[in-house]
């Protein structure tokens, strides 16, 4: 027992000597003591659906190259060069596909008493907290993709246009949900700027 | 043209007003006002003098062929005046009747213009064709401007500004109207949105609340703007006009310029001119309005402390004078740059809702000490943040501005980041006060960003793939539009999280605990600013000119205190 919490507290001290009793991880940015909900499992085929379109979108895009090539309009480039930029293409787009799932499993959010938090990204993580009293209005949006999939997407306006807490992916019934009792909440703590 | 706009205004305007529906606008029917008859002069002269330049320039040219014509000849000299005659006829004619047109215009927008002032709101009905009507609440006021351009300056004339939040769209113009009469009418809003007017507009609009108000409102009209004393203001900064002119010389603007005039110069040496420096010019040019800009809005300026607040005055050829409510500061940041530091000179800039996005120079309107010494800075901040939430604000402030490390309570970045701030992670740091949070970066330009809790409009953490390597993350602390996003840069990611909830607690129990819509009936001024020394003589002198308003703000504020601890 003794020894396990001194093996554990060394490399801690090593890396976070201010407060790192608190916390088990130091590298985490999730604060404790939240639980996340997280989003539907079927957003991950609509965020799929937007990867595939993007995807072709810059195929399409980065494709001219070698197609003027091909068709000898203009060939003033080496050949490897007009591979080249579709390959990229091709490469990150198979990327973006491949991590998909975990960004989506990285969103996250949480009502809490006084204030609603958000979380997002894997590499580059932000979480967000705003008080319901802030809140100046909740929108529901739903796109054609969304609706296939019975989703929407839940976003939070305060009087600071870069805070939008937005919750993409939930369920039609929660996305109601979520705008009914975010509404309430925020009325009940209204304050003014 | 009679002297001032509130007079209880002449012809039907207050029967045109739509009979009252319920009882709650009964009390809200007050006098309609029209601004001053010169105003669309004042705004329109552009058209004017282009419409006469194009005119006389037209006219100019149908001249000119004919006296390059013959000379000597007397029938074609006669032939010649013909046609002088005939042309200025016909310019004259067309020039009259696209003139008296725009009189017209000028004379409908002025017919159509009007405002009101009632108890908790300020309307106005304008425009010819698309009839426009705005109202505004007034507690819910961010600032007020008084702007006067060159023009109307000449005509003592001042246009006001009223900014309701929002994201700055929603900035309500009154222009123009006498410079005195701006005044009053500032003065009026103020004090009904300092809740002097009637604590009905706290509670609602109850009809028996309110009844009070509608008898008094109709009794006596314009007694009513009269009434509201202009609060005594007490100037604590000036800028004087040489350090003006040095903190330009000394500031970026000016530095680019000569280094960018000194490159093109070398090159041109160089190259033994192949490389022209006339190219250059027009970009040089460029800085002249950004130098200008800075003189212009620097010259004279003075920020003043009153029971309404911030007072601001500047400007060499445009005047403006700010007013800026307590409470109404949502940000403040304390920068200062290499060379400033050498002179001991500071810039501070705040957020007000309305400020920020408004497209006319956001910045400048931001702007709450140009350039000042570390006691301006003191005394700026002693209006700006009233309450530091601290006993040691002195020690505070100039371990926020110029220091490093663990002092006065400031939470630095730990030494696992170093290599990510090498020579700003001793000094990048924060600590939290009973009333704000302060966060202090950078090392060759320093910055110090001070939030007040009940501002926070929300937190977000944020980490990337080296600060996470490095077991740090940065906190961004929002607030409205405007040249300050408070950051705090690369905490330690365990004291970062623990930050974000305990901040958002924070952040909630201090706007539960007073709503400023009415700051003097719940955050009373004076005292807060009687924290710092300076601050307290100013009130005390405020006191003297005008007892009622100076003095009883003082017992609350201890009581308010007192239920903080």
């Amino acid at each position: 027992m003794e020894m396990d919490r001194g093996m554990r507290q060394v490399p801690e001290t090593d890396r976070a000597p201010a407060g790192a009793a608190v916390a088990d991880d130091p590298k985490t940015i999730d604060p404790e003591g939240v639980d996340w909900l997280r989003v539907h499992p079927d957003y991950v085929k609509v965020r799929i659906f937007g990867v595939l379109i993007g995807a072709v979108v810059w195929l399409i895009i980065t494709s001219i190259p070698l197609v003027l090539r091909s068709t000898g309009v203009w060939g003033g480039y080496p050949e490897w060069l007009a591979w080249l930029l579709p390959g990229l293409a091709l490469l990150w787009s198979l990327i973006d596909l491949f991590v998909t799932n975990r960004r989506v499993r990285a969103i996250g959010y949480a009502e809490r008493d006084d204030d609603l938090l958000v979380r997002q990204g894997i590499l580059f993580k932000k979480v967000l907290v705003v008080p319901y009293g802030r809140m100046q209005y909740v929108d529901v949006q739903m796109g054609p993709v969304d609706r296939a999939f019975g989703l929407c997407k839940v976003q939070l306006h305060t009087a600071a246009s870069d805070v939008t807490a937005t919750i993409p992916g939930v369920t039609a019934d929660e996305g109601a949900r979520l705008r009914e009792q975010l509404s309430a909440r925020g009325e009940a703590r209204l304050a003014g700027l | 043209m009679s002297q001032d706009q509130p007079n209880p205004d002449d012809d039907g305007a207050a029967p045109v007003e739509a009979a009252p529906r319920s009882p709650e606008d009964f009390h809200e029917e007050a006098p309609w006002h029209r601004v001053h008859p010169v105003s669309p002069f004042v705004r329109g002269w552009l058209v004017i003098v282009a419409l006469v330049y194009g005119f006389g320039q037209n006219w100019l040219q149908n001249l000119i062929p004919g006296f390059g014509g013959d000379d000597g000849d007397s029938s074609k000299d006669a032939e010649f005046l013909n046609f002088i005659f005939e042309s200025v006829a016909w310019v004259i004619a067309g020039g009259l009747l696209v003139l008296l047109l725009i009189l017209g215009g000028f004379y409908l927008s002025w017919k159509m213009t009007r405002y009101q002032l009632t108890d908790r709101h300020v309307n106005v009905r304008s425009g010819i064709v698309f009839r426009q009507q705005r109202q505004a609440r007034i507690d819910r006021v961010q600032a007020i401007d008084i702007v006067q351009p060159l023009i109307a300056r000449i005509f003592g004339l001042a246009e006001l500004k009223f900014e309701v939040a929002d994201g700055g769209s929603t900035a309500m113009k009154l222009a123009f109207l006498k410079l005195p009469a701006a005044k009053e009418l500032r003065g009026a809003i103020l004090a009904r949105a300092a809740g002097l007017r009637a604590e009905a507009a706290g509670d609602g609009p109850r009809p028996g609340a309110t009844a009070p108000a509608a008898t008094d409102g109709t009794a006596a009209p314009d007694a009513v703007v009269q009434d509201a004393p202009v609060a005594p203001e007490n100037v604590l900064v000036r800028v004087p006009p040489g350090r003006l002119i040095a903190s330009i010389v000394l500031s970026p603007a000016v530095w680019i310029a000569v280094i960018v005039l000194g490159v093109g110069l070398a090159v041109q040496f160089a190259t033994d001119g192949a490389f022209l420096m006339v190219y250059l010019l027009p970009g040089l040019f460029g800085f002249v309005p950004w130098i200008w800009g800075l003189f212009n809005n620097g010259y004279n300026f003075a920020a003043a402390v009153s029971p309404d607040g911030l007072r601001l005055s500047y400007g060499l050829l445009d005047t403006r004078h700010q007013t800026v409510p307590p409470g109404r500061i949502q940000a403040v940041q304390v920068r200062q740059g290499v060379i400033w530091r050498l002179m001991g000179w500071h810039k501070i800039v705040i957020n007000v809702a309305g400020y920020g996005a408004s497209a006319d120079g956001g910045e400048t309107r931001s702007t709450v000490l140009p350039v000042g010494t570390r006691a301006d800075v003191l005394n700026i901040l002693s209006i700006v943040l009233p309450n530091p939430g601290t006993d040691r604000p002195l020690e505070l402030v100039e371990a926020g501005i110029a220091g490093s490390g663990g002092a006065e309570g400031f939470t630095t970045t730990p030494r696992s980041a170093r290599l990510l701030s090498p020579l700003a992670w001793r000094r990048q740091g924060f600590t939290v006060t009973e009333s704000a949070v302060f966060s202090r970066y950078g090392f060759l330009l320093r910055y110090l960003d001070i939030v007040p809790h009940e501002r926070t409009q929300g937190i977000s953490l944020v980490q990337g793939p080296l600060a996470r390597a490095a077991s740090v993350c940065s906190v961004r602390m929002m607030t409205t539009d405007g040249p300050v996003s408070p950051y705090i840069v690369q905490a330690a990611s365990p004291v970062a999280r623990r930050f974000f909830l305990e901040q958002s607690a924070r952040a909630a129990r201090a706007r539960a605990a007073h709503d400023h819509n009415h700051w003097l009936d719940d955050d009373p001024y004076g005292t807060g600013v009687a924290q710092l020394p300076v601050a307290q003589q100013a009130m005390s002198a405020g006191a003297t000119e005008d007892p009622a308003r100076g003095a009883a703000p003082a017992p609350n504020q201890h009581e308010r205190d007192n239920q903080h601890d």
